[in-house]
């Protein structure tokens, strides 16, 4: 006998009733006056948790009991299908739920550290050329509004810059499509990009930081790091699986979940940035150790881009007007820089970097 | 049937909704659907997907019968295969240009009234309660109508400033764009309020419980007193905190303890998010189920902004902490804590609602909608 509620389907109209079921596999109900039926003909739901289980006659009607224990008894008696309450048998073992728990833990952390980078490689290498040519085009038209101003270097730097970048060139397989561009940074300040399409732009800012042109013939190297190693299609596919992958976990996005998966998303998402400054500091690192040039260059030129952005030498510049007081200001930020960082410890910021710790890359390039 | 019930006068009833879900029960389905998922390659995603509603809405209780969802998976499953291939083309397109993918954004918003007639058709048929379904009436060229004002407004308000630019272009000194984007930002804070309460009144009178139709007796101007409420408040946390933290930046001697201060105003600014997150979903919530009317009998909600907040908050830190390991349990409190204030007044008998004809829906709507992250629901 299990107790619950009937429902005949045409209305809303609920009945107390108690189900009985014999050993020929006939049910009934005791209260209401409805034929006794096979068991084949009915159908069960499964179990899911202790929500209600719900029982369902050919002619619409509906029996619904909230006593799984029962229900479950009556079906492994009548019914001879050793899957059904699969998925239950397997939620409720405890043993089982820790097996997972541990399993999912591993898969996430593996999938996330190795699979989403492998995988966007792979990928990224099976497009062709033609697709980074398209991809960012207007790119560099929509910086020049927001940002950029046109640059301020004379003729003469540029060309020296220009034969520079082309003689680095000459020892790389398919870079005929890279080019090199000036802008004024502005807001931006002492910076340089890669766009996919094989455009490398330069602020005035970071090559005025430069004493020597092979400093900023490092930061070249690591520019062309970014375009061999194709990173603009694979940060756009890392992304997607990324999105893939929280959607699974969360089995929905939706907009409260949404605020919560941002942080997580947004770290995993500078671990890959990181990941992929490292790949491209590991290319101008390997061409300059090739090329006899020294790799002291890039790791003098990442200090002065650090010690850039400090207020000191933001204040010194403003006041300075002599070109070489300029260089002055660079050089006294670089060593007031490095005295801090001796003191300060790494903060949880770096985890939310888009780039490794600038001291670990510049260490890179003082061991020889 | 209404009339039935309105005309009988019978004493109205307060019937509470009940949630009896529990955390670590719906961890184990959670956890179990993970695995499943990862290892059929995301097949077993549809099947998730029933299994996580069927404990959501079989745990609703009101008035000692539960709501059931008898959604088909493998209909899920044909919505997903589609939905998946539509996210990687114009994940492919963006790629390629930006000229491609906004032409795809385009065609993909075009479609959006389609996919939420279409996603609240899907899941309203497949609710049911007592054994009788709720059903949506597919009303797509009112979807449109409703969706093409805003779109046309703005459509009007872009030509409008482009056209006026070009004769502005001679003096490139000019505050006109700055003026342009607080007009339109002002415009779209006015019309917003109205828009949603087109939408959901366009939700509720479509839907039905058996044969019987929803009625929602909001007006268009408890919308107003509620948005033109978080406005204000909006622009005095904003105002004080965006002063504050503008008075520290000009002052020389504040700037050299910015490093201390900039992660308290990031805290202060995401907290106030947070309280304007948990405000509309209170007042929103109360708002819409307050005025929800099946043939006399009328909801109540009375969701506490504080306690919203507070409960997100907290699941906030638990999810964070657990990297999303607390989320079965963050869901579970946050749908007993909605059932908890949740109640029917009953006015005569629940058992009088009739079934409808039966009608297949195709799943291809809600599955779309809910990968490109739509909120469907009232």
């Amino acid at each position: 006998m299990i107790k619950g509620s009937y429902f005949n389907g045409e209305t809303s109209e609920k009945k107390d009733v108690s189900l009985y079921y014999k050993n020929d596999g006939l049910i009934g109900f005791n209260e209401i006056s409805v034929d006794e039926i096979q068991f084949h003909l009915i159908k069960v739901s499964s179990r899911i948790g202790n929500t209600p289980r719900y029982i369902n006659f050919p002619d619409g009607s509906q029996f619904e009991t909230d006593d799984n224990i029962a229900i479950d008894e009556m079906v492994k008696k009548l019914a001879n299908d050793p899957l059904h309450g699969l998925a239950h048998k397997l939620e409720s073992a405890k043993a089982f739920v820790l097996f997972t728990v541990l399993a999912v833990i591993l898969f996430g952390w593996l999938f996330i550290q190795y699979g989403v980078p492998a995988l966007s490689k792979q990928i990224a290498e099976l497009l062709p050329d033609e697709a980074s040519q398209y991809m960012g085009q207007g790119v560099l038209e929509a910086m020049d509004k927001t940002w950029f101003a046109e640059s301020q270097l004379d003729e003469k730097k540029q060309n020296e810059l220009r034969v520079l970048f082309n003689d680095l060139l000459k020892n790389i397989e398919g870079s005929q499509n890279y080019k090199l561009k000036f802008r004024l940074g502005g807001k931006i300040k002492a910076n340089a990009f890669a766009l996919p399409d094989g455009t490398i732009v330069f602020t005035d800012e970071l090559v005025n930081l430069a004493e020597n042109n092979l400093e900023i013939a490092a930061i070249m190297l690591h520019e062309i790091g970014h375009l061999k190693n194709r990173h603009s299609i694979r940060a756009t596919i890392q992304q997607f699986s990324l999105a893939m992958f929280v959607m699974v976990v969360t089995g929905d996005v939706s907009t409260s979940s949404s605020v919560i998966t941002a942080i997580p998303v947004m770290l995993v998402e500078s671990g890959f940035s990181q990941g992929m400054e490292t790949e491209a500091d590991t290319y101008s690192l390997e061409y300059m150790r090739s090329h006899k040039i020294d790799p002291n260059y890039f790791a003098v030129m990442m200090e002065k881009l650090a010690a850039s952005y400090t207020p000191e030498y933001i204040t010194c510049m403003e006041k300075a007007n002599k070109h070489v007081n300029k260089i002055q200001c660079i050089t006294e930020a670089v060593k007031l820089n490095k005295k801090e960082e001796s003191n300060a410890d790494k903060s949880t910021t770096d985890y939310f970097s888009t780039h490794p710790a600038s001291k670990e890359r510049i260490e890179r390039f003082r061991v020889k | 049937m209404e009339n039935i019930n309105e005309a009988q006068g019978a004493d109205v009833i307060n019937k509470p909704f009940e949630f009896t879900g529990k955390g670590g029960e719906f961890f184990a389905i959670w956890i179990v659907n993970v695995a499943l998922t990862i290892l059929t390659l995301g097949i077993y995603s549809a099947w998730a997907k029933v299994r996580t509603n069927q404990y959501f809405y079989g745990n609703t209780l009101l008035d000692g019968a539960s709501f059931r969802y008898t959604a088909n998976p493998i209909q899920i499953l044909k919505g997903r295969v589609i939905a998946f291939i539509v996210l990687m083309l114009y994940y492919a397109s963006s790629t390629l240009s930006p000229f491609i993918a906004g032409g795809a954004l385009i065609i993909l918003m075009l479609l959006v009234p389609a996919f939420i007639v279409m996603s609240m058709a899907f899941r309203l048929r497949n609710s049911m309660y007592r054994n009788v379904r709720f059903n949506f009436d597919k009303n797509f060229k009112q979807a449109y109508k409703i969706f093409a004002i805003p779109v046309v407004v703005m459509g009007l308000y872009v030509f409008l400033i482009s056209q006026l630019q070009n004769g502005l272009a001679s003096n490139p000194e000019s505050q006109f764009f700055g003026i342009a984007v607080l007009v339109l930002v002002l415009a779209i804070a006015l019309m917003f309020p109205w828009w949603e309460y087109m939408i959901t009144h366009f939700k509720v009178v479509h839907a039905k419980y058996g044969t019987s139709d929803f009625k929602f007796t909001a007006s268009t101007k408890s919308y107003y007193g509620m948005y033109l409420k978080m406005y204000g408040l909006m622009i005095l946390l904003f105002g004080v905190v965006g002063g504050l933290a503008g008075a520290a930046i000009s002052n020389p001697a504040i700037t050299s303890i910015m490093g201390i201060a900039m992660p308290f105003f990031i805290f202060v600014m995401f907290a106030i998010y947070l309280w304007i997150f948990a405000y509309i979903q209170a007042k929103r919530t109360n708002l819409v189920y307050n005025n929800l009317d099946i043939s006399g009998n009328k909801v109540r909600s009375e969701l506490k902004v504080m306690y919203l907040l507070y409960l997100y908050v907290t699941n906030t830190l638990a999810m964070m902490l657990t990297f999303g390991l607390l989320m079965p349990w963050a869901k579970v409190r946050t749908a007993r804590y909605r059932a908890s204030v949740t109640s029917l007044n009953v006015a005569g008998d629940l058992g009088l609602f009739t079934s409808a004809q039966e009608q297949q829906q195709s799943a291809i709507g809600e599955e779309i909608g809910e990968m490109f992250d739509m909120d469907l629901g009232f």
